[in-house]
């Protein structure tokens, strides 16, 4: 029941089987809910290394580090231990949209420099005709 | 503050990042992004090399290939040629099409038909591409631009082959990789001792400083608990998207990926509080419930 539940598994045509959720909690983890360890599937470390330094930026998370633990499946784990005063669950959905934050915040900002046209355009032609 | 709400010492804006671009060509963005994380930077990164989705010849079908080439060394080479794909946002990509291999909405069609009828060597090149949308075709830098050498034909020698073209990313193929190469540098004078230099006598002399080199003191003392703050991109495309929207494009697939995560987590978490879970007990569902970590 608890596989249904949380981890829809499926297998592949090598009769492999995968889990088909985006994420999954793995067993272990404490009963208080500080504590988890999150498998991130279809993830690599362009998502796991800036997610687990958002979440690390967190005062209540006293432990986050993520893994890749075998190069050909596809995922990641992540494990966050908290303080008691909020969970992992928790830690995580706040790390996710402060990270989403930043994203927002480095396209806005991309945009108002290129709006501004506040750099050097360099004439392709130009740039060359020099350094011949 | 939309990201960081933790330290409220922090002037407000103090922990956000700061881009300045030093140059934009057709092909080049050249820029610095501050006041952030290695981890981030490289994500940027990382996402600008692979996750991009541009379009690229996937399938060849060869109908006559009499040149000296291989069947499967053309293919390979045509899949190669940068397309235009400013249209790959509103392209499909054919897995989640309701077609079963191609169809308008996630396939452009393009052949090369060419035959030496003279006596002298032909040279095929991407200008010889036929394409059946006109926003996608083959990446020229200039009018000038003869395109890229795909064979050469001697007389009487044919190719007449129909290529499909697919949406896709540089993680399953390279081809669909929108830069050749991200310059990607921090930290040029080595303050936090990331690099150890090899030297014979005077690193000053053996290792010449890079060009960002004067965008940062050099004088500090060593500070161990320093971190990397300023990154410095140079992004070179391959031309199949303009440099920005390279940049853009990597940011919007990075909060995709947070995106689909925060409504996955969402939805693992509603039907219980929906009363739908006969336990009733809302923390249920987030794990393998009870008798899930007994089996631990």
């Amino acid at each position: 029941m608890a596989q249904a539940e949380n981890g829809a598994t499926g297998v592949t045509a090598d009769g492999l089987e995968v889990s088909t959720e985006k994420v999954e909690i793995l067993p272990g983890a404490s009963t208080d809910l500080t504590a988890m360890t999150f498998a991130i599937h279809n993830e690599d470390h362009t998502l796991g290394n800036a997610l687990r330094h958002c979440i690390m930026q967190n005062p209540d998370v006293e432990f986050c580090g993520y893994s890749v633990p075998h190069p050909s499946l596809q995922k990641i784990h992540l494990r966050i231990q908290t303080l008691t005063t909020t969970t992992a669950l928790d830690a995580l959905n706040k790390g996710l949209s402060d990270l989403y934050g930043m994203c927002e915040h480095m396209l806005t900002e991309f945009e108002d420099v290129m709006r501004n046209g506040d750099y050097q355009i360099v004439d392709d032609d130009e740039a060359t005709a020099t350094t011949s | 503050m939309a990201f960081n709400a933790y330290d409220s010492t922090l002037a407000p804006g103090a922990d956000e990042p700061q881009i300045h671009i030093r140059e934009i060509t057709d092909d080049v963005l050249d820029f610095v992004l501050s006041n952030t994380d290695l981890s981030v930077a490289n994500s940027l990164r990382r996402a600008m090399i692979a996750e991009v989705p541009t379009i690229a010849i996937d399938i060849v079908q060869i109908e006559s290939n009499t040149s000296v080439l291989a069947d499967e060394f053309l293919a390979h080479r045509l899949g190669m040629i940068p397309l235009q794909s400013i249209n790959a946002d509103r392209m499909k990509y054919t897995r989640d099409c309701s077609c079963i291999q191609a169809c308008e909405n996630c396939t452009v069609e393009l052949t090369l038909n060419v035959k030496c009828t003279e006596d002298r060597t032909l040279e095929v090149t991407s200008r010889d591409l036929m394409s059946s949308d006109p926003k996608v075709l083959p990446v020229l830098s200039d009018p000038d631009d003869q395109g890229i050498l795909i064979v050469k034909l001697r007389k009487g020698q044919e190719i007449k082959v129909n290529c499909l073209a697919k949406k896709g990313v540089a993680k399953e193929h390279a081809k669909w990789s929108p830069v050749s190469a991200i310059g990607f540098e921090y930290d040029p004078h080595n303050r936090l001792r990331h690099t150890h230099l090899w030297v014979e006598e005077d690193p000053a002399i053996e290792w010449p400083l890079s060009h960002n080199a004067v965008e940062e003191p050099s004088d500090a003392a060593y500070d161990y608990k320093a971190e990397p703050n300023r990154f410095y991109f140079r992004v070179e495309t391959v031309g199949s998207l303009p440099p920005e929207q390279v940049f853009t494009g990597a940011v919007r697939v990075l909060q995709d990926k947070l995106g689909t995560m925060q409504i996955k987590l969402k939805e693992d978490d509603e039907p219980e509080n929906n009363g739908f879970n006969a336990m009733g007990d809302p923390q249920d569902g987030i794990f393998n419930s009870q008798d899930g970590w007994n089996n631990f």
